[in-house]
């Protein structure tokens, strides 16, 4: 008789010294198990393969390099750390000789750690269920705990696979939040100098629409702010606004030399069929709320054109273009998206305070010496970040080193650019949370 | 033959175009070669136009051309069209809508009548000859207005307040802005053209702010006609955006202005005060006691209106402040008088004119230069 058991062993802390100890047979359908999350751990025979099978999946879960190993250490003492101090804050807040202003902060920081706590003890309560479910089967000697075997195995994948959720999790809690992600943004685009035909201006083009594309494809929503072609149906350049959710998240890391390799179809050049390079440039810029960036009108000077003469009853114009100066910085900002000039001014400062906001932010960071590979900001913008090869029909992200092929699918701004920029996240958050460890481990060594 | 394949593609991408929004827009990247802009597309037509306008002397030619290739195509500014139909030849239906508003303007009709419409502070609203086309500067009054409204908790918030008299109201660009920026405000709109009523009652009705205005046809320089006012209680602002131009300035303006605009909307007698002043007199009696008076004047104004109110000292009228636009030149502000009712004027447009430079903008000044009179 196949009896599909499961065992269910109830955990009680002060007994975890000897889990062979407490064993409750249920006679339960085999696939209705279900892991309560940190206290109820499934038991089984120990067995040498599962014990196998558990390692591998852990080094598997964790990419197999030293420096994962030792990230691996970093994390553990990093949460070491976070314990201590929840704790600590834990009997903080029960004394009540804290004062009302202290005890809102220690609150909020409480409110902070308590998921990670959470999620660590829950992980590190799963760890302890694997090891001992491997020690447990290292002792499998009887025909009768070998069914368990199989059992066991299925039981210890479910563990693993929730272990794999937890640190996911507790990944994604500890990847320190950038201020900004949540902003919208304005996204520029500038065509570098033409080397060969024109190729500079259309690659422009292709990217400006192939933004376009993705902020479609991400529900977001795309404005244009300023249009400015060149001959031959190329674009010197332009900027939308971009608003959404996290929009800055996801292209913040877009910023920087793009460059492009393909034999121009158009001009003399194309007659000697050789490759030409040609580059362009994207700036992006997280646009700010209204009370972050204050503009004094005294030092803006606005160009319109009325500046030219005599005005009001006097004039008939439709010419509502206006172009703003902020005499301090010598930023220029020009508009004529709208009929109404007033609106055209409101366009123009908007994008004026994205761009001092932007000098605001390199303020901010300057201070920090990244070692990263991924920035964002000025320093960004110079790197060549990327390079299309047309006559090789691939696209490669120098930064994190990876190609994508299909250019033309790449550009139509959905599936191809969006797993690009969702590996570029990935690989954020892991230098950013190394960064964050390895300050921790340093600064307390 | 290279014409003839260049609009074939032309159609082709058209119709990919047309199977919806970004799509079509994808679609062009495909192309890594690029079709130059024909001569019927709409960028071709931009061009084409503004030759012809520029050889014939028609101001603005650049911009003319555009707003009517834009509006043909569906939208309001040349810069907002989707980037992709700028290269597509158009239909023959659109070029000969083209070429007859086109032909328009080469009879120097203003761009606005052409369209029909024009926009003012984010309201679109209709224009029709010969009523007076709103001018970018008296946005910059209503800005004004609108922080005086904010700077006086009891104005606003009851509703039916603030309570505004539009004297002028030509198409009901001041009245309307006003109305939809204050939700709760009244406004009683005044003109002496039957034409102006009729378009200011059409644009509220189009806005759906025909609740809240009152349009009268009156002529506040018929004595005593203003009594027809009263029964609608005492007002917190009169505004205006009177005719104030000289007299002997008239002919001198464009013949986009004296062709087509009336010139009732414009002449301001002599010295360009005939409306004002008496904008001026009847002000006393229908004004409360805090009440002010928001006006655009020329620039040669301010000095006028203060010696003329010096003259009058019956009505209890003191200038309060005389305020730049934003381009630098004389604007005017209120200020809390004390003891009288509050004048403000607003003048854009400084009648010199200064030579296209480089340099062509002014520092602007301070927003409310407060001068006084007795």
């Amino acid at each position: 008789m196949n009896c599909h058991l499961s065992v269910w062993l109830f955990r009680n802390p002060s007994l975890s010294a000897y889990p062979q100890r407490h064993i409750y047979l249920h006679c339960q359908p085999f696939r209705q198990i279900k892991l309560d999350m940190g206290l109820r751990v499934l038991k089984q025979s120990r067995n040498h393969i599962l014990h196998q099978l558990l390692n591998k999946n852990w080094s598997r879960r964790c990419h197999q390099d030293t420096r994962t190993l030792w990230k691996h250490r970093a994390l553990q003492k990093y949460m070491e750390d976070l314990r201590k101090e929840y704790k600590a804050l834990d009997q903080c807040l029960q004394k009540i000789t804290v004062n009302e202003g202290e005890r809102g902060s220690l609150n909020r920081r409480h409110a902070e750690l308590a998921p990670l706590t959470a999620i660590y003890q829950e992980i590190q309560e799963a760890e302890q269920a694997i090891e001992e479910l491997k020690s447990m089967c290292k002792s499998v000697n009887t025909q009768e705990e070998k069914q368990f075997q199989e059992l066991a195995l299925e039981e210890r994948q479910i563990i693993g696979q929730k272990l794999n959720t937890l640190y996911n999790e507790l990944f994604q809690s500890l990847v320190p939040k950038e201020k900004y992600d949540k902003s919208d943004v304005i996204l520029e685009v500038t065509s570098g100098r033409t080397t060969g035909g024109d190729i500079c201006q259309q690659f422009t083009r292709e990217i400006f629409d192939m933004y376009q594309n993705y902020s479609c494809y991400k529900h977001w929503k795309f404005e244009l702010l300023n249009y400015t072609p060149a001959d031959y149906g190329g674009l010197h350049h332009a900027a939308a606004r971009i608003s959404g959710d996290s929009v800055y998240r996801h292209l913040k890391y877009e910023g920087g030399i793009h460059r492009v390799q393909r034999i121009p179809e158009v001009g003399l050049s194309s007659r000697m069929q050789r490759i030409h390079t040609g580059t362009m440039s994207v700036i992006v810029l997280p646009q700010p709320d209204e009370v972050d960036v204050k503009v004094d009108p005294r030092d803006l000077r606005i160009d319109t054109f009325r500046a030219k003469g005599a005005g009001g009853q006097h004039v008939n114009t439709t010419d509502s273009a206006v172009r703003l100066v902020h005499v301090p910085t010598g930023l220029v900002v020009e508009c004529q998206q709208e009929r109404s000039q007033l609106k055209n001014k409101e366009i123009a400062l908007r994008m004026l305070r994205a761009r001092l906001y932007q000098q605001i932010i390199e303020k901010d960071k300057c201070q920090q010496q990244s070692a990263r590979k991924l920035q964002v900001g000025t320093r960004a913008q110079s790197e060549r970040i990327r390079t299309y090869n047309f006559t090789q029909d691939r696209v490669t992200d120098h930064r994190i080193a990876y190609e994508v092929r299909d250019i033309k699918e790449f550009l139509c701004g959905e599936k191809g650019l969006d797993q690009l920029i969702q590996r570029l996240l990935h690989f954020a958050d892991e230098e950013a949370l190394v960064e964050l460890l390895d300050g921790n481990l340093k600064s307390t060594k | 033959m290279k014409l003839w394949g260049q609009m074939l593609w032309g159609h082709l991408s058209g119709l990919r175009g047309r199977q919806g929004g970004i799509w079509g827009w994808a679609c062009s990247t495909w192309q890594s070669h690029q079709p130059q802009a024909g001569p019927l597309s709409a960028s071709g037509l931009v061009k084409h136009w503004t030759a012809v306008f520029e050889k014939r002397g028609i101001p603005e030619a650049r911009e003319s051309s555009e707003y009517i290739v834009a509006h043909v195509l569906g939208a309001k500014t040349f810069q907002s069209l989707r980037p992709v139909l700028w290269t597509q030849p158009l239909t023959a239906q659109q070029l000969q809508g083209i070429q007859e508003l086109c032909n328009l303007r080469l009879q120097r009709m203003p761009v606005q009548y052409i369209l029909g419409e024009w926009d003012f502070q984010g309201l679109t609203l209709k224009m029709a000859p010969p009523v007076f086309i709103p001018r970018p500067e008296t946005e910059e009054l209503i800005e004004w207005i609108l922080e005086e409204v904010a700077q006086r908790p009891q104005a606003v918030g009851a509703q039916g307040s603030p309570l505004i008299l539009e004297v002028g109201c030509g198409s009901g660009a001041i009245a309307l802005s006003l109305l939809s920026q204050l939700p709760e405000s009244q406004v009683i709109a005044v003109d002496k053209k039957e034409a102006a009523i009729s378009l200011t009652r059409e644009n509220a009705q189009r806005l759906r702010l025909q609740g809240r205005i009152q349009t009268i046809l009156l002529d506040v320089t018929i004595e005593d006609s203003w009594t027809h006012l009263l029964p609608w209680g005492p007002m917190d602002l009169i505004v205006s955006n009177p005719p104030y131009v000289f007299h002997k300035d008239m002919e001198q303006l464009a013949p986009e202005i004296r062709s087509y605009e009336d010139s009732v909307a414009l002449d301001g007698g002599e010295k360009g005060m005939d409306i004002i002043s008496h904008i001026l007199t009847l002000a006393p009696q229908l004004l409360k006691a805090s009440g002010s008076i928001f006006l655009e004047v020329d620039p040669r104004h301010p000095e006028l209106v203060s010696s003329w109110l010096q003259s009058r000292p019956d009505l209890c009228l003191g200038l309060v402040a005389v305020r730049k636009d934003f381009c630098g030149r004389h604007v005017a502000g209120p200020k809390d008088h004390g003891g009288g009712k509050l004048l403000t004027s607003w003048q854009p447009g400084n009648g010199e004119s200064k030579e296209g430079s480089g340099d062509n903008s002014y520092l602007p000044e301070a927003p409310s230069e407060h001068i006084t009179f007795n």
